[in-house]
């Protein structure tokens, strides 16, 4: 491989894995009661509403809920603690992302696992099609072409 | 490796394979039959006081000792409407067993509107307000209707999602009696 070739990948790896470490780095900056609770919102799904997270929703079972999450942040409990009161009342459906344990952690893990299986299938690819030798034409084969388009 | 293919078509088997195995194992085979039971069913019942249209206080105090059938519900609610009748008949099977209590919750509604609606249709059993719907919000409820069955000793048994029967009441109701 040549340093050129090189540099070129290595860029190329160096920038999908700073996006995915910016991607899944916590991005959650809430510190005040009011941010987490807020934040927190974003992630229950509204438990009378077709697909409405509680902070998107007017339903009253919403807002009781923003309040409840307010009075919960305020009290000191922590964003897991809230979760888990809400997995228990409602179950894991309440929930709008996927828990990373259990079942839940195969919606993050399979399609990692699709994208190093392509990786792979690709690479073996690459390194099969690189192992055949090239063509070249042989002076019988620039003959043959020579007297077809002479016609 | 002689043939990659074949490692790769194995490799895909496997986790296909393995997220069969995982879904079959942990998944119920009748999710709705899951999502049609409540959460709390089997646990404490939890702490409540509410304020009946009549003027009543009764809480989950109070009402130790009783089988409870908790029904939220609201004026406007069509299922609500369908499901009246089958509430009456109930009411009306045990208006004169004082261990039986039914106890109709305002969900999503006002006590204005409520009020009248009770009154028109002559519903005889008590009705409560849940200011900030604190209390439909600690039942985990969904919708309404929706009830739940109360044992004397404060366990939850028992749900229903949706307009209930009078038959549907009554195993709610055994249930309720059947436990201490």
């Amino acid at each position: 491989m040549t340093r050129r070739r090189v540099l070129v990948w290595g860029g190329l790896a160096v920038l999908v894995v700073g996006t995915l470490a910016w991607a899944a780095w916590p991005s959650s900056g809430a510190t005040t009661p009011a941010s987490r609770a807020s934040e927190l919102a974003t992630e229950l799904r509204c438990p009378d509403c077709e697909a409405l997270s509680v902070a998107d929703s007017d339903s009253t079972s919403a807002e009781a809920i923003r309040a409840d999450l307010l009075r919960r942040t305020k009290a000191g409990e922590s964003d897991a603690e809230i979760r888990q009161v809400y997995i228990d009342r409602y179950g894991e459906s309440i929930l709008l992302k996927p828990t990373s344990n259990g079942l839940g952690l195969i919606v993050w893990v399979l399609p990692v696992v699709a994208l190093a299986l392509a990786a792979v299938g690709l690479a073996l690819a690459f390194a099969k099609w690189r192992r055949q030798p090239r063509l070249e034409a042989t002076d019988a084969d620039e003959a043959l072409v020579q007297r077809a388009r002479a016609g | 490796m002689k043939h990659p293919a074949r490692w790769a078509a194995l490799g895909v088997a496997v986790v296909v394979g393995s997220l069969a195995v995982v879904l079959a194992s942990q998944v119920s085979t009748n999710p709705q039959a899951a999502e049609q039971q409540s959460r709390l069913v089997g646990q404490t019942v939890p702490r409540f006081t509410v304020h009946t249209f009549d003027g009543q206080t009764l809480s989950s105090r109070s009402l130790a000792g009783k089988a409870v059938l908790v029904n939220f519900w609201n004026s406007w609610c069509i299922p609500c409407q369908q499901e009246l009748p089958s509430l009456k008949m109930f009411a009306a099977e045990h208006a004169g067993d004082p261990s039986v209590v039914l106890l109709g919750i305002l969900r999503d509604d006002t006590v204005g509107a409520a009020r009248p609606y009770a009154q028109a249709e002559g519903i005889s059993w008590a009705l409560a307000d849940d200011p900030g719907a604190a209390l439909s919000l600690d039942f985990g409820t969904r919708g309404q209707p929706e009830t739940y069955a109360i044992s004397p000793g404060g366990l939850v048994v028992g749900s229903e999602y949706g307009p209930a029967s009078v038959k549907n009441l009554d195993t709610l109701l055994a249930a309720a009696q059947s436990h201490p």
